[in-house]
């Protein structure tokens, strides 16, 4: 089964909602627990909404189901700022950076350069149902 | 911390014994940065800082107008609950009752009990289609009333539930004293560095889940709070957290970026 969704929306808190409805949706279609469904939300609403990342005026998510598991795309991000946060020993102390916040939530994510940005790909398996563990 | 001295209790005395108008606008003035410290708590959530700075400021009046001086209460520990009560009410006030439909409320309401019962009944995390079975609506429901939970979470903050009462203590806020204004400091890592606003349990939560591994259920039954309020809590701090980092322009390729 393939199944995708392809979503470009300003790049602004007022619709950051609507991002968060259509991946509901479609966890709720693929049987993700609350659980999981709120890790892929918050993993994505940081990157959405840490201004830091971003780098022009839309943003789009791609939502996909592959190989059993929910893979997010999100870009064009600002390739400078998520290069730092996602560098090997950007995430040590105490603080939680981006890279152990994606580590927690989800479980494995890459950075991809196009269209002039990052993108950062999340995965998380649909078999969460049974655990939500990252 | 603001120590109290002997010149606010001259104040007051000043105030409420001879009516001297000048003492408490004196008082007013002083405890001006307690008002802006504890507005600053909430002005992540949309309000401009100066608006909160001012509804806050009405509960500083409030407190200094209703202050007994022959109690030995201090006056910051007798303003900072007036002052959060006054801004939790105008959140609440301005907040979701106008935003969010009644029934929405009602179902984010319901879903939350639903979600703790189904969690002990299946010894899981329940599914989107599980709560809308156990709430008797649809899916879509489901999801737009855990939506609208978002703008609650902007609003009620970190109420257990159901407290009607604004002027009750927070329970974030009744873990510690007033927060230093810490300085904001540069870091490669962007959202690290945030971690000096939050409060003792804000990070004792994120530590839980983003240190310990433990999923939000697990988080809901080892502090004893409910899944949707540790979710809550999660994306707050996380906001928080945003909300106060700095990157320097040169650092950020043209992209510079001041505190929100």
């Amino acid at each position: 089964m393939s199944e995708a969704v392809t979503l470009t929306v300003p790049h602004a808190r007022s619709y950051y909602g609507v991002v968060r409805l259509v991946v509901g949706g479609l966890a709720a279609r693929l049987d993700l627990s609350y659980d999981a469904l709120d890790d892929v939300q918050v993993a994505l609403d940081t990157l959405l909404a840490t201004e830091a990342y971003a780098a022009g005026p839309e943003v789009t998510v791609e939502i996909a189901l592959a190989n059993g598991e929910l893979v997010l795309t999100v870009g064009p991000l600002d390739p400078g700022a998520l290069a730092r946060e996602l560098e090997d020993g950007a995430d040590e102390g105490e603080g939680v950076g981006l890279a152990r916040l994606l580590r927690t939530l989800t479980a494995g994510f890459e950075l991809e350069r196009r269209d002039g940005g990052d993108w950062v790909r999340m995965r998380k398996p649909v078999t969460s149902v049974a655990g939500s563990g990252g | 911390m603001r120590t109290t001295d002997k010149n606010d209790k001259e104040l007051l005395r000043r105030y409420h014994h001879g009516g001297d108008i000048e003492a408490r606008e004196r008082l007013i003035e002083q405890y001006l940065p307690l008002v802006r410290s504890l507005a600053r708590r909430y002005s992540y959530r949309g309000e401009q800082l100066e608006d909160l700075v001012q509804v806050g400021c009405i509960g500083l009046i409030k407190a200094i107008d209703r202050f007994d001086v022959d109690r030995g209460v201090e006056l910051t520990t007798y303003a900072t609950p007036n002052i959060i009560g006054e801004i939790k009410r105008h959140f609440r006030d301005k907040g979701w009752s106008v935003r969010v439909p009644r029934g929405l409320q009602e179902l984010n309401v319901r879903l939350s009990r639903l979600m703790e019962e189904l969690t002990v009944q299946l010894e899981r995390s329940p599914t989107i289609a599980e709560l809308a079975k156990a709430a008797g609506v649809q899916e879509e429901d489901v999801l737009e009333a855990l939506e609208t939970g978002q703008a609650y979470a902007t609003l009620s903050l970190s109420a257990p539930s159901g407290g009607e009462d604004g002027d009750d203590l927070d329970p974030l806020e009744s873990l510690g004293q007033l927060e230093h204004e810490y300085e904001v400091s540069e870091d490669r890592a962007v959202l690290a560095p945030g971690m000096k606003v939050l409060d003792e349990r804000e990070r004792r939560i994120l530590h839980l889940r983003f240190f310990d591994g433990l999923t939000q259920s697990q988080i809901a039954q080892q502090v004893g709070i409910s899944q949707m309020h540790v979710s809550r809590l999660i994306r707050r701090a996380l906001e928080k957290i945003r909300d106060e980092i700095v990157v320097e322009p040169e650092e950020a390729t043209g992209n510079g970026v001041s505190p929100g």
